[in-house]
């Protein structure tokens, strides 16, 4: 059955790490500039010894990353259904356009004249984000979807501080949520208070209504929720929060199930963040760089961080204080180039297509739900949006877990989904196909996951336990990591 | 597909949103879908309205440095499986940034000279503001003293940061552009978590660390070196041979493009005793079912995803890809090419400072590769800029981008190894015109 | 799952032997069964002054963080510093060397099981 699979085979190379290789480049690499001995000033003020930083010669570093590239899963090489975090293509037209250089050899404090194209393509964005939103005022700054959260609940608590309403330092976070939400609200100075889901999945009006006083500041909202399904409440909600004095933070990490269809600002939603990098489609980098913009309603729109990107007559000027604004929270305006990718991004759909991306998602992902929907258990039935959710349930009778099938996967040729998130269903399998695979691959996925299953009914469950077994490793043992952590290599 | 799901059309999926909120498609304010030919001409036009380091001569500092960046790295870092993959949570198919992790944060604690890094903060001042977190934590203590002269935007994000929390944020005043040890020293008391400094300071000063050190040890202090170039260290003293407790600056020399402000990277370092009160992701070595070595992330109780409000840091996303783009960067320079980097950038500076025209002034003090230069009012400093940006060259930052508090006439000038005699000849003349 | 008679336990899963007022604390194995792997343990300062219920310890595993509720209040006066270097003893001899603290108790106590009360707690 394999065969059928886009499974993975052929050369592999081991490949030492770089302090093993441990020779200094015969002729070190040649710099321009001026050559000089260190001033006699500074004389007092050399390193004892050399750090120990390895020289490569050019065509062994590019070897040595090279195969360490080969070594990873990537959307370039494969299907990437990771749940809640949008791993859709990333265009390579972006790539090139980021790195012109007249965009990307600036220097952050050049007289605002001489970069006035680089500024009006990102206050086209920001422009262009708030349109999208429904919530006209943005923010580039925030470098992260985390970073935006923290943003969002400092203006939230600088509104009611304006108002005289000090009291208000509780955030209401759902069960559901990504943990992020409660971190950066405690990051603000908050108090977190959970909000346990109803057993549909979704926000408990009446949980909710009981929580909400003249101590709360904002509810943290994600919508469409962790679960892959929409708040259809959404008005009600976050009409109760207003009437209870408090405004409704949205975590945008979902906005792909959304864009071009509906916008959070219509619904109510005061404030939002953006994950450029999921969302508008700026490469994960394995880890990062993100962006997370947000956009606010005028009722917040004093309070946004500097510098601010304003326009003047013909300029775009860099505004660096203003009273009201919480301040700074980056060392720059932004992560410059990944919002140029964003810009390029959204600049290819324009208003005529954009709405194509969350119809295409939000299909893709309910074609897996109906195919997968009979041999994996479903916690909350019905559409879901941009994501679908699966449990072990009936596989566990069979004795093998969530780890197990996302294991398989990799053997079988594609990255797993999200794993144990949600925290509030056990065994979670959240997938988020995102529109830009083909049903081609899509279909190739469901099969693959159709035969685990039909492997756990047949007892046929040897595979799964061992798997990997195709990857350069196997299972890595995090306990001996994490209990005798090496973060460093050590030196001879 | 629609079929296997059940419905009739692509609309019929979002019945669960309320009719009110549907949009009609093509009625948002946004411009025409544009081709990719399209998209190429319109940031094409964009870049050429901006003048750039690439082929003018950047004088540039602050925390942003026009160092060389090798071909090879954005090559790697181009490549899609470096590029487009995730955070490697699942470890056997992303060792490629699991490995280059680990050596990245390996090639940060020996460069800066401390025990153990982490796997990236967003920036130097976000980085900072994180420190002074930590110290807290550690320390218990909730009063956090910096010197005036760490980069103005590393002390607006760290004092910004700390603004909501309980404890007194303190800052000593930097006098002629100088890091004075003993004004900190004085500011220090047995409530303080820990005191921040830079080194070289904001201004291009380096200083005796010694009695800073010895003060700390004396109370119980944390002491934490933030850094804003990172390739200095080739040559300099490291944070860790001062004795900093936490170091925490910028990558962005070790290979990144300036890049109008990002994506930079933020570096994180300190003493392995304090890992678990350590901020963001950390990249681990341990075996698989085979016995073989792998990388894994690792410590993950102390992040959001576990712990969520009581996490050490909310930062999840981080710079990834610059700590690959920093590996590959040290990879290719070694400890030779680093100190010559570093060096070229200093003696770049001693050549511009050591032959000013009189009208013009250099700080005082033992300078790195960045200094102040003072003019006698704003308006000859502005002639001198206008003047030298006729022949491409950006002379420097008016310092009260940084600091507003200051006379508009000082101007932050920085250097680096792209900075040739020549370049330094016609730095002269523009100055020799501008003040005659 | 081992349950011995000569301890009283809490509902939060914690041990407590009581000689004299010297009470010795753990975490049932119970818990570390729950937890998993045991890879870092967070351990109180002698001297301090501790309630019952407070949550006086941390466990750690490699995707789950639980704190330890303190049985009975009283001063730490010794903690298992073992521990710091071979956390996995919670998981092989949670009521022996995977003991957490030592508390000189000052008479006040949370709600304490009996062996019998804690085996129905579990079943239930």
């Amino acid at each position: 059955m394999t065969d059928d699979y886009s499974g993975v085979s052929g050369m592999q190379h081991e490949e030492a790490l770089l302090f093993e290789h441990a020779h200094e480049a015969a002729t070190p690499i040649s710099l321009p500039g001026i050559d000089a001995e260190l001033p006699d000033a500074l004389n007092g003020f050399r390193r004892s010894r050399q750090a120990g930083i390895p020289g490569l010669s050019e065509p062994e570093s590019v070897r040595h990353f090279v195969r360490l590239s080969q070594w990873n899963h990537s959307i370039e090489t494969g299907f990437y259904p990771l749940g809640s975090c949008t791993m859709k293509y990333n265009p390579r037209v972006n790539e090139q356009l980021a790195r012109l250089p007249g965009l990307a050899q600036l220097h952050p404090d050049q007289p605002e004249e001489s970069v006035q194209g680089v500024l009006e393509l990102l206050y086209e964005l920001q422009q262009w984000l708030g349109e999208i939103t429904g919530l006209a005022h943005v923010t580039l700054t925030p470098a992260a979807g985390a970073h935006g959260e923290l943003a969002g609940i400092m203006m939230i608590r600088a509104y009611h501080d304006a108002r005289g309403d000090r009291r208000r330092r509780t955030v209401l976070v759902p069960d559901s949520a990504h943990g992020t939400n409660p971190a950066s609200a405690a990051l603000a100075g908050m108090q977190t208070i959970e909000i346990k889901s109803a057993a549909n999945g979704r926000i408990d009006l009446d949980e909710l209504r009981s929580r909400l006083n003249d101590e709360v500041a904002a509810l943290m909202l994600t919508n469409p929720n962790t679960t892959g399904m929409f708040e259809s409440d959404i008005a009600e909600i976050c009409r109760l929060v207003h009437e209870a004095g408090g405004l409704v933070y949205g975590d945008g990490a979902n906005l792909n199930a959304l864009v071009g269809v509906a916008r959070p600002g219509d619904m109510g939603i005061d404030c939002l963040h953006i994950n450029v990098h999921k969302t508008f489609s700026t490469p994960h980098g394995g880890g990062g760089p993100g962006t997370g913009p947000v956009a606010v309603n005028d009722t917040l729109a004093p309070f946004l961080p500097v510098p601010k990107l304003v326009r003047e007559n013909n300029t775009i000027r860099i505004v660096h204080r203003d009273e009201r604004s919480i301040g700074s929270i980056f060392g720059s305006i932004g992560q410059t180039g990944v919002l140029l990718r964003a810009t390029a991004y959204i600049a290819a759909f324009g208003r005529d297509a954009l709405h194509r991306i969350a119809e295409d998602a939000v299909l893709n992902a309910n074609y897996i739900l109906a195919r997968l929907k009979d041999a994996y258990h479903v916690p909350f039935p019905g559409l879901c949006k941009h994501e679908c959710l699966l449990t072990d349930e009936k596989q566990e009778r069979h004795g093998v877990k969530t780890l197990d099938i996302a294991k398989r996967l990799i053997d079988l040729g594609f990255h797993p989904m999200t794993v144990y998130f949600p925290l509030i269903v056990h065994g979670a399998m959240l997938i988020e196909p995102t529109e830009s695979e083909s049903r081609e691959t899509i279909d190739r996925f469901c099969d693959a996951m159709l035969e685990i299953a039909r492997q756990c009914e047949a007892g046929d469950t040897e595979a799964l336990h061992q798997a990997p077994l195709m990857p350069i490793r196997r299972r890595l043992d995090e306990t001996l990591a994490a209990r005798k952590p090496v973060l460093v290599w050590p030196e001879d | 597909m629609l079929d296997r799901i059940g419905v009739d059309s692509i609309r019929d999926l979002f019945a669960d949103i309320p009719a009110d909120f549907h949009l009609q498609p093509g009625s948002l304010k946004l411009p025409r879908a544009l081709h990719e030919a399209g998209i190429v001409r319109k940031f094409t036009r964009a870049a050429a309205a901006n003048r750039h380091a690439g082929d003018t001569r950047c004088f540039l500092g602050g925390g942003t440095y026009h160092h060389f960046v090798p071909a090879v790295v954005d090559y790697v870092i181009s490549r899609g499986e470096f590029l487009t993959a995730y955070t490697p949570y699942q470890p056997e198919i992303a060792q490629g940034t699991l490995q280059a992790l680990f050596e990245f944060q390996t090639m940060i604690a020996r460069l800066t000279g401390m025990e153990v890094a982490n796997a990236s903060m967003y920036d130097a001042a976000t980085g900072v503001a994180e420190a002074a977190l930590m110290a807290r934590r550690i320390t218990r203590r909730q009063r956090v003293v910096m010197a005036g002269s760490v980069n103005s935007r590393y002390r607006d994000v760290t004092r910004n940061y700390l603004a909501r929390l309980d404890g007194e944020t303190v800052e000593v005043p930097c006098a002629k552009f100088a890091t004075d040890p003993d004004a900190v020293i004085a500011a220090l008391d047995g409530d303080t978590a820990c005191v921040i400094i830079q080194f070289p300071d904001f201004h291009g000063h380096v200083f005796d660390v010694a009695p800073l050190r010895a003060a700390c040890d004396a109370r119980g202090i944390l002491l934490v070196i933030a850094f804003s170039d990172a390739a200095l260290f080739g040559e300099l003293t490291p944070p860790g041979e001062l004795g900093a407790d936490i170091a925490v600056g910028s990558g962005q020399s070790l290979g990144v493009p300036m890049g109008f402000g990002g994506p930079h990277i933020g570096l994180f370092a300190c003493r392995q005793k304090f890992v678990r009160q350590m901020p963001g992701r950390v990249c681990g070595m341990t075996r698989d079912r085979d016995g073989k070595r792998g990388f894994v992330l690792t410590l993950s109780t102390r992040e959001q995803h576990i712990r969520r409000e009581k996490a050490t840091s909310n930062i999840c996303s981080n710079q990834g890809l610059m700590c690959t783009a920093n590996a590959t960067y040290l990879s290719l320079m070694g400890d030779q090419g680093l100190a010559a980097v570093a060096r070229r950038s200093i003696a770049a500076l001693a050549r511009l400072t050591g032959h000013l025209p009189a009208g013009v002034e250099a700080a005082a003090g033992a300078r790195a590769h960045e200094t102040v230069l003072s003019f006698a009012d704003r308006e000859t400093r502005d002639r001198f800029l206008a003047i030298a940006l006729q022949r491409d060259i950006f002379a420097g930052i008016p310092l009260e981008h940084f600091e507003p508090d200051t006379e508009p006439r000082h101007l932050l000038v920085s250097t680096t190894e792209m900075i040739e005699a020549g370049d330094i000849d016609d730095y002269h003349a523009a100055l020799q015109e501008a003040l005659l | 799952m081992s349950i011995p008679a000569d301890l009283k336990y809490t509902k939060e899963h914690e041990w407590v032997r009581l000689e004299d007022d010297i009470a010795t604390l753990g975490i049932s194995d119970h818990a570390q069964e729950a937890l998993g792997d045991i890879v870092f343990v967070e351990l109180p300062e002698i001297g301090r002054r501790i309630a019952p219920g407070e949550a006086f310890a941390v466990v750690e595993s490699v995707k789950a963080v639980s704190d330890v509720y303190a049985p009975v209040g009283g001063e730490i006066i010794e903690v298992n510093e073992l521990l710091e270097s071979e956390p996995e003893k919670i998981n092989t001899d949670p009521y022996g060397a995977g003991w957490i603290a030592r508390v000189k108790t000052d008479g006040s106590s949370a709600e304490l099981l009996d062996e019998a009360a804690y085996t129905l707690f579990l079943e239930e």
